[in-house]
């Protein structure tokens, strides 16, 4: 997180000291917010309400309840297997629209129309054609995730730079070498961007729609102990999906390091 | 103008094969699970000449314009605040950023349990939908704001409102108008997701009532009517955030 109000010149005599005071400032800020919300349920909200202790104390039994374990397993499962289905759709759909003038033309409005369109508001529809089970969760993780994917595989394949494809078309490149050796690993950085928004609202997707439906997983958890006025067990829950959103942003951004080095841009924008 | 249709030839094609598409698969499908687009207008007609319907759009309305207000008129001067006293924004940057990537849906049943079912725990869940777009925009621009700048006006002995009308505000209101951009399509979802979680009102109650009576044609018409809203909306901020990005330096 490069501090751009810090003058350059006097920054590498300071650099040292800088670290350590914001650090401690982070620190402070922390805690001031934990005790802030400690004190505010302890004075004004009644005994149920969650609480940094309170939430602290319930970890160890909620995290050893095999309950809440079936329930994260079962959210993770359909995420990944949404997502799965997503990146297999998305990126075939986000290269035909990236190298196709015609396909973009015939599909852009329809897939920029259904990001715009509130994912949540899918939910009545899935649960008539799906009913209450785990299948409408999988359909709204994938509308979720995958419009992200296609637009951003397209933006991808769209900004491959056109020397690389010129001189594969004067090798006699076949097309298909070309769009697995050329346009695919040039749009990757822009696929893992997308990917990255995508595991975010699959994650989201899967939390509505258990809410919606009442079908078991991590969200039905926290709306199930909430209603029982459990609220420090069903923080845990947030807490946990929560982990798994910076936890996934956390790997995808490391991938990017490790495995696509030339790629730079993440350190302008994070 | 010829030029311009047969660039845009494939645009309406598309559009056009789209709701062919739609009407065949409607009239070949069971009607509980597909509806012909020509049924699905007509029922969207209906709905749109009841009585009722007027209140609920009013109802919607009422809820995001008061939460995503709340939201902007919260989040821009706290973010503009917490920018000038550099200790605080270097503490709480990381806290802000937290909270803008947490999914907010997940704190409702807290505010269900709460707050009940009134108008305010669900402009509650607007706002929150709402305010860390705008805050976390307000932050970041005004983090970016060119510390010459603040140098400058500092040695012409400007006073700290003058600081704040000449130099933050303009600087950082194209980035606040970012935040302004996200949060209303973020604010739709959540005056949605509160009107499903909370209490049903307004456009979500009829989307409810329609899928509780199994009328599919309704839920079409009420999803056809939202995402219209929806692609509106986001045409409205991006509207307002292109605006405002003529300044950006």
């Amino acid at each position: 997180m490069a501090d751009i109000t810090t003058p350059l010149a006097r920054a590498p005599v300071r650099l040292g000291g800088l670290v350590s005071t914001e650090t401690q400032a982070r620190i402070v800020c922390g805690l001031v917010i934990l005790l802030a919300w400690e004190l505010i349920v302890r004075a004004f909200a009644p005994a149920y309400v969650a609480k940094p202790t309170g939430v602290v104390m319930a970890i160890p039994k909620v995290i050893t309840d095999p309950a809440f374990l079936e329930a994260t397993g079962v959210t993770l499962w359909a995420c990944a297997q949404g997502l799965a289905i997503s990146i297999v759709l998305g990126t075939v759909i986000g290269l035909a629209m990236g190298r196709s003038e015609l396909v973009d033309r015939s599909l852009r409005h329809y897939i920029n129309g259904f990001n715009a369109v509130p994912m949540i508001i899918v939910l009545p529809l899935v649960s008539l054609w799906f009913g209450y089970t785990s299948g409408a969760r999988l359909a709204t993780i994938v509308f979720a995730a995958i419009f992200s994917i296609i637009i951003n595989t397209a933006d991808g394949a769209r900004s491959v730079p056109r020397e690389y494809l010129e001189v594969a078309r004067s090798f006699r490149s076949h097309r298909m070498r070309m769009l697995i050796d050329i346009v695919m690993p040039s749009s990757l950085p822009y696929f893992l961007a997308g990917l990255r928004l995508a595991a975010g609202r699959a994650l989201i997707g899967a939390v509505v729609a258990e809410f919606f439906t009442a079908i078991g997983g991590v969200g039905y958890f926290i709306l199930y102990n909430s209603r029982i006025f459990k609220h420090n067990e069903a923080f845990v829950g947030v807490l946990l999906l929560a982990a798994f959103g910076v936890g996934f942003e956390v790997l995808v951004g490391w991938s990017t390091l490790r495995f696509l080095p030339w790629y730079r841009r993440d350190e302008k924008t994070s | 103008m010829l030029d311009s249709l047969r660039k845009n030839a494939p645009v309406w094609l598309s559009l056009l094969a789209g709701a062919v598409l739609w009407e065949i698969a409607g009239r070949n499908s069971n009607p509980a699970f597909l509806v012909p687009l020509s049924e699905t207008l007509v029922r969207l007609w209906q709905l749109m000449g009841s009585p009722q319907f007027a209140t609920q759009a009013l109802d919607s309305a009422t809820l995001f314009v008061t939460g995503v207000g709340l939201g902007i008129v919260v989040g821009m001067p706290l973010g503009l605040l917490l920018a000038r006293v550099r200790i605080i924004r270097v503490g709480i940057d990381p806290y802000i950023m937290t909270l803008y990537a947490t999914p907010m849906v997940a704190l409702i049943p807290f505010i269900l349990s709460l707050m009940g079912f009134g108008f305010a725990p669900k402009v509650l869940v607007v706002f929150l939908f709402s305010v860390f777009p705008v805050l976390y925009n307000t932050v970041e621009g005004a983090r970016s704001i060119k510390p010459e700048l603040i140098e400058v006006a500092r040695s012409y002995r400007s006073s700290e409102r003058a600081l704040w009308r000449e130099v933050m505000i303009p600087y950082t209101l194209p980035y606040t108008m970012t935040g302004v951009r996200q949060a209303i399509a973020r604010g739709l979802v959540g005056m949605v997701a509160a009107e499903f979680f909370l209490s049903a009102t307004g456009l979500g109650q009829l989307i409810m009532n329609a899928s509780q009576n199994f009328d599919t044609s309704g839920v079409f018409a009420m999803i056809l009517l939202i995402g219209v809203i929806g692609v509106a909306l986001m045409r409205l901020g991006l509207y307002i955030e292109q605006r405002f990005a003529r300044w950006r330096i």
